[in-house]
């Protein structure tokens, strides 16, 4: 597929999976307490310029988001900087409460470095077929394009389709006659 | 009532051998360790301590993170005390048995007991702490026991380089007649930033206040709450029977209702509850002397300004139930505050207003605005100044004698 045709594919069939996210379950190592995850995620949050996710320790992050369903990853958008925004990141399915320590133990499952355009907002497509069955995600934001001490993002946005589950908090009891 | 699973590092060095806290500081080190242990579990019924040792052949971990108590209680016996405390090992030691815990929930913290000198620099130090903050792992330190230059200054980076939104803590513990576990229980490492353990921590401070090494009547509150209650309902009823002599003469002044209201109405609640932390640090305060005394008064009295969590929360609730009781309470309450050397009597008085109040609370139909209620109470408030200092004479006398 060109470069223009998986443009496209992001409108056609691929939706924002904000709604999926589940929220009680998303943690984010390293960040700085004032600039936290929310203010790259959340809607309405992440369009805001001046609000951004900081590391704070070191230039790191580890984002878990755990979502409601099970759905395919199609593609992602990592907003930041040009100095300050990631460079490499690496993308894990369905690997729970990931360390520093043991992201280098097994491969990811997609890796992306980031250039200027995909941080002025251009989508990432990556590799579908590893990401069809995605209970969570984990994003490994590994160093960033100048090299500084803290790593700020602006935006993180994720495009997929969701598998034919159940969403659990939709079961109603029947009534009994 | 966080949710925490908690490493614990003990210094088992040789400088451990040395006196200058009673009765070694070994030995204190494993008391503060044995009521931290006690605290945690308890303010969570899910949190879990784990145990390691710093120094001896090398770090050892005696149990992982557990909730059992009587785990953790067990493996601090038989510990040898020799070698050189290795603080750098055993805080990455640490962090490696926080990283394998069951329960991924729960957060992260490590105590670390530094009673020896640090050997490492600050540097090494420093980038152990940004580690531990970047894996979002919290660190309480202990520094007491030797005070080589440098030790202070690198625990205090060591501090620096972790703390995160005030959840790591530093405590310095010098030497003196305070038990080690005494001074830690203020402290935000027993009182898990100023939330939770709170009646642990409270009971327990109203011990330590009191220079009483052990609970109150020797018996854990905790572990045997009717027991405890029982024995202090007895004493009480002794005191009340002294005070009912004390309290014919003088009106009293009313203006201090208004202070101490909240206060009273605190202590209806706790005594009505049954738990009574405050009825306990009354009672301790009978049993002491005038500087501790006043110590655990302030503690406990919440001057309206001061802050204790506890009180704050119950002072709306029960301050709105019954004002009247408050007023009668706080009358008593406010007497002693002023008058340092009558605590002997308000602590009787105390007691017995609230052991009053706890009756009256737990009976469904007796309204504590009944005007015969509110009689009997505004008795009890009359106190005479001269009357008082008599019977703390009488009091402390006694007391002595027991």
């Amino acid at each position: 597929m060109s470069a223009a045709e998986s443009a496209t594919a992001i409108q056609r069939n691929q939706v924002d999976l904000l709604d999926f996210i589940d929220w009680s379950g998303v943690e984010c190592l390293n960040q700085s307490s004032s600039h936290s995850l929310s203010n790259a995620l959340k809607q309405g949050y992440r369009e805001d310029e001046g609000l951004n996710l900081e590391s704070d320790a070191d230039e790191q992050l580890l984002i878990y988001i755990p979502f409601t369903q099970v759905i395919k990853l199609h593609s992602v958008v990592v907003m930041g900087s040009e100095e300050e925004g990631p460079k490499t990141v690496k993308l894990f399915a369905n690997r729970e409460h990931m360390g520093f320590s043991n992201v280098s133990d097994f491969p990811p499952s997609d890796t992306a470095v980031l250039s200027s355009d995909n941080l002025k907002g251009k989508p990432v497509v990556l590799k579908y077929v590893k990401f069809q069955n995605v209970r969570s995600l984990t994003i490994f934001i590994e160093d960033n394009q100048s090299g500084s001490e803290i790593t700020k993002v602006q935006k993180i946005a994720l495009y997929g389709s969701t598998v034919e589950t159940t969403d659990m908090k939709g079961l109603k009891k029947i009534e009994d006659h | 009532m966080v949710l925490e699973a908690t490493m614990i590092c003990i210094d088992n060095s040789e400088w451990m051998r040395n006196g200058d806290y009673a009765p070694s500081r070994f030995q204190a080190q494993a008391d503060a360790v044995n009521l931290i242990c006690g605290a945690k579990t308890q303010s969570n019924p899910e949190n879990t301590v784990g145990v390691l040792t710093m120094a001896g052949k090398g770090v050892r971990v005696l149990v992982t993170p557990t909730s059992d108590l009587g785990k953790i209680l067990a493996c601090m016996h038989g510990l040898e005390i020799g070698g050189e405390m290795n603080l750098a090992a055993g805080i990455q030691v640490a962090q490696l048995a926080l990283k394998h815990r069951q329960n991924k929930k729960q957060q992260q913290r490590i105590i670390v007991f530094a009673g020896s000198p640090v050997m490492h620099d600050k540097k090494a130090l420093e980038m152990i702490g940004k580690k531990l903050k970047k894996n979002s792992v919290a660190l309480d330190i202990v520094n007491f026991g030797e005070d080589d230059g440098g030790k202070t200054e690198k625990l205090e980076a060591l501090l620096a380089a972790v703390n995160n939104n005030d959840t790591s803590h530093i405590v310095h513990v010098p030497a003196g007649p305070n038990a080690l576990s005494d001074v830690l229980i203020s402290t935000p490492i027993f009182t898990g930033d100023g939330e939770g353990g709170s009646g642990f921590a409270a009971s327990a401070a109203a011990a330590a206040a009191g220079g009483v090494s052990g609970f109150e009547f020797g018996v854990d509150p905790n572990l045997d709450p009717e027991l405890a209650l029982a024995l202090r309902v007895s004493m009480e009823e002794e005191r009340a029977r002294q005070e009912a002599a004390a309290k014919q003469a003088a009106e009293e002044a009313s203006k201090e209702e208004k202070g101490g209201e909240e206060q009273d109405a605190t202590m209806t609640e706790r005594a009505s509850e049954g738990a009574s932390e405050a009825d306990n640090k009354k009672i301790e305060i009978a049993d002491d002397d005038d500087t501790s005394l006043q110590q655990a008064l302030a503690m406990s009295m919440d001057e309206p300004t001061s802050s204790q969590d506890l009180q704050d929360t119950e002072m709306s609730d029960a301050a709105a139930e019954d004002p009247e009781l408050a007023l009668a309470l706080q009358l008593s309450v406010q007497d002693s505050t002023k008058d340092s050397s009558s605590q002997a009597d308000v602590s009787k008085l105390l007691a017995d207003q609230s052991f009053v109040s706890s009756i009256l609370a737990s009976l469904p139909g007796v309204d504590p605005n009944d005007p015969s209620v509110k009689e009997v109470l505004a008795s009890m408030q009359n106190q005479s100044e001269p009357q008082q200092k008599q019977d703390e004479d009488k009091a402390p006398k006694k007391e002595e004698e027991k």
